[in-house]
């Protein structure tokens, strides 16, 4: 017990440090799984206040479990069962992957269809699907983000991606 | 590898040059390209770390001043209501009841002592007894009061007060007594007012004021387990007999305003029966716990 009493959280530095680390993916993660319009970013800022206020009780390595659990909850408080709708932007921004390095934007009733396909992936599929599509994550960096297996994590990503499939081929 | 494992592999940024390839020759190859390509429209705003670490620095800051304000409302909360509900609880009246032939004493907190008869109920506030001492009665209860204050009893016919002093009150459908042993007793009936002395009695029967003779016992006698009655209608005396055995008299068949004389004892209910129909000329027969009163 008195070997975590030095090394706890309730120091400016080391929360400082935990908040570099684990913010913007707690933030990314909160937009995939809920959309924009319930301010992820306050649901970030507000669960690193709490971990702030429960820092003696919450040691460093479950800092990242401790945040995520708390966004979640205060989401889900707020969320009633609305439907979750990301939304998307007119402007190309930088291409990260090393296939074709030109794409061009799609006219609007593409994009509208697949901002309603993306509201229709279950929440799980959705947060692992768009971890690794937009954040470039790989599935083993997302499947200890999410605590799930690598198995869980192909299987939701590779479901995601023949959903959206479906629905935009619906022509 | 089948298709399903290639685009797993591609998903993941792991395919090597000859995968690619394969991948590459996949059928629908470009419309999965294009929506890998349009799905990077969603990211998000930039999230600038530095930005919000100092906006949850600065709040956890302030926050640090009112760490006590929360606790100390709490507290104070369930101080309030606690309290509320003792204070409550504590000034509600009292009420004390007796059942059919049930007799029952009760000392005042003022050791003043109230005998209840059966089916009678009083009220009172404990604590406000010591400024005002007043009592509700429905029903015959005999009053020792203690030396003090007013003391004060309301009934629905009328309202007794006194100083000091033992007296018995009987208040029952349509009869309302007032009998003073002792000091003496002021009696409001109405817009009447009369004060008695020791032997003096206030009798009402049916609205009709009744005068008695003096009362030269020094309790009543349903204390010593008796009922007496002087020249009383037989309803009241059938009423208090059922009063005090439990029972249910049925009396169709006689006269029930006749005058009665006598007594009857509560220990024992056939002896008492016979006590009450024999001067009238009158037979029972019991069933249970109903009697049926016949002319004999």
């Amino acid at each position: 017990m008195s070997t975590h009493l030095n090394k706890d959280i309730c120091d400016e530095l080391r929360f400082s440090l935990i908040f570099k680390k684990h913010s913007k993916d707690l933030n990314n993660y909160l937009r995939y799984k809920f959309g924009d319009s319930l301010n992820p970013k306050d649901k970030v800022q507000d669960a690193f206040i709490k971990l702030w206020q429960n820092c003696k009780k919450v040691s460093p390595d479950k800092a990242k479990s401790f945040l995520f659990t708390v966004a979640n909850n205060l989401m889900l408080n707020e969320v009633a069962h609305q439907k979750v709708v990301l939304n998307y932007k007119q402007h190309v921004p930088k291409s990260h992957t090393n296939e074709s390095p030109e794409f061009v934007l799609e006219g609007k009733e593409y994009m509208l269809k697949l901002q309603a396909a993306i509201s229709n992936l279950t929440e799980a599929q959705r947060t692992a699907f768009l971890l690794n599509r937009i954040d470039g994550k790989k599935h083993k960096e997302i499947a200890e983000l999410l605590d799930i297996s690598v198995k869980a994590v192909e299987k939701r990503i590779y479901g995601a991606l023949k959903k959206l499939r479906e629905d935009i081929d619906e022509l | 590898m089948n298709r399903e494992e290639l685009i797993k592999k591609w998903l993941d940024n792991e395919l090597n040059p000859q995968e690619l390839e394969a991948f590459k020759a996949l059928e629908d190859y470009n419309a999965l390209v294009k929506l890998s390509d349009n799905i990077t429209h969603f990211k998000t705003d930039e999230f600038n770390s530095d930005v919000e670490l100092n906006k949850v620095l600065t709040h956890i800051k302030t926050k640090k001043q009112n760490n006590w304000l929360k606790p100390f409302l709490r507290v104070a909360a369930i101080l309030a209501i606690t309290f509320g509900f003792y204070y409550y609880t504590t000034t509600l009246d009292t009420t004390l009841k007796t059942l059919a032939s049930q007799k029952t004493t009760i000392e005042l907190p003022d050791a003043s002592s109230i005998i209840l008869n059966a089916a009678s109920s009083i009220t009172y506030n404990e604590k406000k007894w010591e400024d005002k001492r007043e009592i509700k009665l429905n029903g015959e209860a005999f009053f020792k009061v203690a030396k003090g204050s007013k003391f004060t009893v309301v009934t629905e016919s009328g309202v007794v007060t006194v100083l000091g002093t033992q007296f018995n009150i009987k208040q029952r459908d349509q009869y309302f007594e007032v009998v003073c042993y002792e000091g003496s007793v002021k009696v409001v009936h109405n817009s009447n007012s009369v004060i008695l002395k020791p032997g003096d009695s206030f009798l009402i029967i049916d609205d009709l004021l009744i005068s008695k003779d003096y009362v030269t016992t020094s309790n009543p006698a349903w204390i010593d387990n008796e009922s007496h009655f002087k020249s009383v209608p037989f309803k009241e005396v059938i009423a208090e007999f059922e009063r005090q055995y439990n029972v249910t008299i049925n009396s169709n068949n006689i006269n029930t305003s006749q005058l009665f004389s006598g007594n009857f004892s509560h220990d024992s209910i056939t002896v008492a029966l016979k006590a009450i129909t024999l001067p009238l000329h009158l037979i029972y027969s019991k069933t249970n716990n109903t009697i049926i009163l016949k002319r004999e």
